[in-house]
């Protein structure tokens, strides 16, 4: 395809000099009307980083509370109060009866992400981690937002620090990216004014990554904001990473509109999420990955984002609650197979990795129950099979205060 | 070279017409080396020897498919009837109801299989006897019958008080004609050269009935004069194995099955014949051309507005990156539209009926004629249904149905006049195969169907059922369903009358770039030719989608995704330059995909569909509100606005604020 437009070149000038690209970049890109030009560019950078592999684990979800005394409006999974209808809080048994009941299944993470309830004391949060890790020892636990970790600070009078030190003691292993929304100040103080600050939720991952913690990053995008604070979330992001190096991946997530206030909104739409995906791809290029979350994305479009920046597309997530809870229609759970299925019929090389990236198992073509497609089949993404990965994103992630 | 292939033919009269043209001017290779060697024997020996591996093609009766699925059909060849068939008959001296034993002639297994079907359906049981070929007729007597067949058969009329002929009463109990017998092959044997031979030699044999008939009458055991043997071979027995033919072979198949209690259910396929392919022409011949540029090369031309080959064509499916396809397809959507418009229109799809003879392997919407839950809407459904639609600022009804033997074309007429009469809506009616059916079913050509119902109404033809236009994809999924010359052939008349039509491919039965591209190409090819005679008959639009397997009783698996779908239309897009508009496929694939089709070279996002009946039973479960329409095709980036079927804008589109066409 032959570019034509001047400023687009300027861009992948900048791209191919691995220059930064600037706030009125990522404007430029946002409202450029060719989206499979902007595919190509994202793509590009996602091929130089990863090559054609595209990566997922095999996780489950924990919500143990949706009790919640932050009143956000775009959110249809916190109940307010205990006793509200619908309101629940797991015992620890039951915590540890979901780890138990997949004993025979090969789950490397658990995902737990909570409302924030008033009332429970800070010993539930560091005994759920421990009661995982005692059913399991080697099970990776990635939990408690940035919003939860500024909420069991000021309840409980204790630093940043001195929360995920207790935390990591306690058996956490990284921190999810959620309660980014964005950082903006005039969006948070419409859509969610209850909870922590974008300053506040920056410091958080800088305390974390300064603790040798590895952390993700989210964009809650598609509610009220413009794409200038976007763009400017997306570099706020970016210069944290620059600072510190701790995240590994950054998610942005779309906005769903059903059963929450702010359900008069627009449903997400498949253009706005791929340029957004591909913008997130160009402008942060110093977080090595982009995961397009499949169950809020369906399984379709997170085939496409594949080539729109993403490298990335979560896991076999199971009991998922909170994007469901607003509507989204994926299935619940994807089986392994299907996953690979997925990401092959995305024309991509399927890499199973655990929380920290490390690898586990690589798709060898092999034929899978049921799938047709094998990896002597040039399919629908164009006949691209074993890329080679021209920079190892991963190797320039500096940690500044090393694991404990 | 390749040795000649061995033949077994029919020794009776009526194979004539297709055995003796390969004995009397043996068709040869392109080297000058002989195809076939022929013999003859009995039709259940031709079976045998097929079997046994003693010859490679043979005229077999069709009962022997039911043993043998592996075997391959010869498209176009058969021996079959539409009513009387006069040499396949029960002989008696009592009505059949009183007879308690019939005597089967040993020779076809097609025949006494008929006879079991139809005296099953009398619920009649006289014990079966099985007899040397031509033993029956002498021990006939009292309470004894027997089923006569091939040219013992002429002229039993006159010797016995009681005949039945099995061809009349198959068509009584089932309206439809029956086949008796076809060319089959044992698997792969067969190429274009032999298909077309075999095909060939029909053509010419047909030529030759005057001698086949004095030749017969010369023999001694003729009976009857000369006249008569022409008459039999030129209108009691058909040659051909047309849609209409292939309906009774099917309805025969399943009804042999269940009485030979085979019918296993389940997923079972109840009925499968396999079709020998010679494969689409154009690109058996462009392999080994010239070079080929590379896909960058071919994108700058197709961008350029050029027109891309068949091979060029294949090269872009097996190699292009999907976005470069894309941007492409965007350049070329935006050169046939610049407006920045995207158009959709308001209408409803109703389906008046869902019985069908078709018995397609990928639907999950039919119910075979005499099954449960079938159903014909009635003129108050219909009435409150089109009402609703004109409620909703519909402009159009989209009406497509199975193919029910019980609904003649008067039917459709009275309805037609009946829409028009009562209501202002434009009716986009009737598939290809529809028109295809009735003009089987009243025994008129396609065009005189078109005309009436045009007459009637109809204002243009929707593109379904061509699903994918190669036949060795559409013998596997869809046997008994229109050929590809068939469907494309309903268009061609619809074109040459000036109407418009739409096209459509439903890709995902495990289909290669050759039949993707020989489906463009066929498509490409009859609009050059509609738009040469410029008297406004055209296709006016392309859809693409993915098949919907759910439920259905085709168990492949394929890549159906999001992507693939894309770099299809996209490749259509470039491809199909002849052919204005391109619609995204919402309703199987999701507005947010059918947002992102409009950047691959879609300029409609489809109807508001106010019913869908046929994906929805097989997994695609979207519904869109005008409103939301709307605000996908601004979200990237178009204008909306609202067409009918010839895609004249209705009302002026807002002025393109913002717009980035």
């Amino acid at each position: 395809m032959i570019r034509t437009d001047a400023r687009l070149l300027e861009i992948e000038r900048k791209l191919d000099d691995r220059t930064p690209l600037s706030f009125d970049d990522g404007m430029f890109l946002y409202r450029f009307g060719d989206l499979c030009a902007l595919g190509s560019l994202a793509n590009g950078v996602r091929e130089r980083m990863h090559g054609d592999r595209t990566y997922f684990n095999i996780n489950f979800h924990i919500n143990a509370t949706n009790v919640c005394h932050a009143d956000c409006k775009f959110c249809s999974f916190a109940r307010l109060e205990p006793g509200m209808p619908q309101a629940y809080t797991m015992s620890l048994d039951q915590i540890r009866g979901k780890l138990a009941e997949r004993r025979d299944q090969a789950v490397t993470e658990v995902h737990i992400v909570n409302g924030l309830h008033p009332g429970l004391p800070w010993s539930y949060y560091l005994d759920t981690l421990r009661v995982l890790k005692a059913e399991r020892p080697e099970i990776h636990l990635k939990a408690y937002t940035a919003v939860e970790i500024h909420d069991f600070a000021t309840r409980h009078g204790k630093s940043y620090e001195t929360i995920l030190r207790e935390l990591v003691d306690a058996g956490l292993g990284s921190l999810p990216g959620g309660g980014a929304e964005i950082f903006a100040d005039r969006v948070r103080r419409k859509i969610c004014r209850d909870k922590a600050t974008g300053d506040q939720w920056l410091d958080v991952h800088r305390t974390a990554h300064r603790l040798g913690l590895r952390s993700n990053c989210t964009m809650l995008y598609g509610t009220i904001e413009t794409l200038e604070e976007r763009v400017d979330h997306m570099l706020q992001l970016r210069a944290l990473q620059a600072e510190t190096g701790g995240f590994q991946t950054f998610i942005p997530l779309s906005f769903h509109p059903d059963g929450n206030d702010l359900g008069k909104l627009p449903p997400p739409t498949g253009m706005d999420d791929l340029r957004t995906y591909a913008v997130a791809r160009l402008m942060v290029d110093n977080i090595p990955h982009i995961k397009a979350y499949w169950i809020m994305l369906g399984i379709k479009t997170a085939q496409i984002a594949q080539s729109f920046g993403a490298d990335d597309i979560d896991g076999t997530v199971q009991e998922e609650k909170i994007y469901h809870m607003a509507g989204a229609d994926t299935p619940q759970a994807l089986a392994r197979v299907d996953l690979v299925r997925l990401i092959r019929e995305a024309g991509r090389h399927a890499v199973e990795r655990d929380t920290l990236y490390n690898v586990l198992w690589e798709d060898d073509g092999a034929p899978l129950p049921g799938i047709r497609l094998d990896s002597s089949v040039p399919y629908s993404a164009g006949g691209k099979r074993h890329l080679p990965i021209a920079e190892q994103p991963a190797a320039s992630v500096r940690l500044q205060g090393g694991a404990r | 070279m390749s040795a000649p292939l061995r033949v077994i033919g029919v020794s009776f009269l009526n194979a004539r017409p297709l055995v003796a043209p390969l004995q009397a001017d043996p068709p040869c290779g392109p080297g000058g080396e002989p195809l076939f060697t022929v013999t003859e024997a009995m039709p259940s020996a031709c079976a045998q020897a097929l079997a046994n591996g003693e010859c490679d093609v043979a005229l077999v009766p069709v009962a022997t498919l039911l043993d043998h699925p592996e075997w391959e059909v010869v498209p176009d060849v058969a021996i079959a009837c539409r009513g009387a068939v006069e040499t396949v008959v029960v002989a008696a001296k009592r009505p059949l109801e009183a007879l308690t034993r019939i005597l089967i002639d040993d020779a076809s297994r097609s025949s006494a299989l008929l006879l079991r079907v139809l005296l099953a359906e009398r619920g009649l049981s006289p014990v079966l006897e099985i007899v040397p070929h031509g033993a029956g007729a002498q021990r006939v007597s009292g309470e004894t019958g027997a089923l006569i067949i091939g040219d013992a058969a002429f002229g039993l009329g006159d010797r016995f008080a009681h005949t039945l002929d099995l061809g009349a009463a198959w068509f009584d109990a089932t309206g439809l004609p029956m086949v008796f017998a076809v060319w089959a092959a044992r698997p792969g044997c067969l190429g274009p050269e032999h298909l077309e031979a075999l095909q060939a030699a029909k053509d010419r044999g047909l030529r030759q009935i005057e001698t086949y008939a004095r030749e017969y009458a010369a023999r001694p055991e003729a009976t009857l004069a000369e006249s008569h043997y022409a008459t039999y071979l030129r209108r009691t027995i058909r040659h051909g194995l047309d849609a209409y033919e292939r309906e009774g072979l099917v309805e025969y198949l399943s009804r042999a099955r269940a009485v030979l209690g085979l019918d296993a259910g389940g997923d079972d396929d109840g009925a499968h014949v396999r079709f020998a392919d010679a494969g689409y022409a154009p690109l058996r011949r462009s392999t080994g051309a010239a070079s080929l540029g590379t896909c960058a090369q071919i994108l700058a031309r197709a961008q350029a507005g050029e027109r891309i080959s068949l091979r060029e064509g294949l090269r872009l499916y097996d190699e292009a990156d999907v976005l470069d396809l894309g941007a492409v397809a965007d350049a070329r959507r935006a050169a046939l539209h610049p407006e920045g418009v995207v158009t959709y229109i308001v209408d409803r799809n109703v389906n008046y009926t869902n019985v069908c003879t078709a018995r397609c392997k990928f639907c999950n919407f039919y119910t075979p004629p005499g099954g449960r839950g079938g159903y014909v809407l009635s003129r108050e459904v219909l009435a409150e249904k089109f009402r609703e639609t004109e409620a909703l600022g519909g402009v159009q009804i989209l009406l497509q149905g199975g193919l029910n033997p019980e609904l003649g074309l008067s039917w459709y007429e009275d309805l037609f006049r009946w829409t028009k009469a009562n209501f202002s809506l434009r009716l986009h009616a009737l598939s290809p195969t529809e028109v295809i059916h009735l003009a089987d079913l009243e025994q008129i050509p396609i065009r005189e169907v078109l005309v009436r119902l045009r007459a009637a109404g109809m204002d243009s033809l929707p593109g379904g059922g061509a699903e994918l236009l190669s036949d060795e994809i559409r013998n596997r999924i869809s046997p008994f369903k229109n050929t590809t010359d068939e469907w494309l052939d309903v268009m061609r008349q619809a074109h040459m009358l000036g109407m418009k039509t739409t096209c459509t491919m439903v890709f995902g039965f495990q289909e290669t770039g050759d039949h993707v591209l020989t489906h463009f190409d066929r498509l490409r090819t009859l609009q050059d030719e509609s738009l040469a005679r410029d008297n406004g008959g055209c296709f006016t639009a392309f859809i693409t989608w993915p098949f919907q397997a759910d439920g259905t009783r085709l168990k492949l698996r394929d890549d159906t995704s999001a992507w693939r779908y894309l770099r299809l239309q996209a490749l259509a897009r470039l491809y199909l330059d002849n052919i204005p508009n391109i619609q995204v496929s919402w309703p199987t694939l999701g507005p947010e995909i059918g947002e992102v089709g409009l950047r691959f070279g879609a300029n409609d996002f489809g109807s508001v569909m106010i019913e869908e009946n046929v994906v929805s039973q097989a997994g695609a479960h979207f519904m869109l509100t005008a409103e939301q329409i709307e605000h996908h095709i601004r979200q990237a980036g178009f204008v909306p606005a609202r067409r009918n079927m010839q895609y004249e804008l209705l009302g002026t589109p807002e002025v393109a604020v913002g717009a980035r066409a």
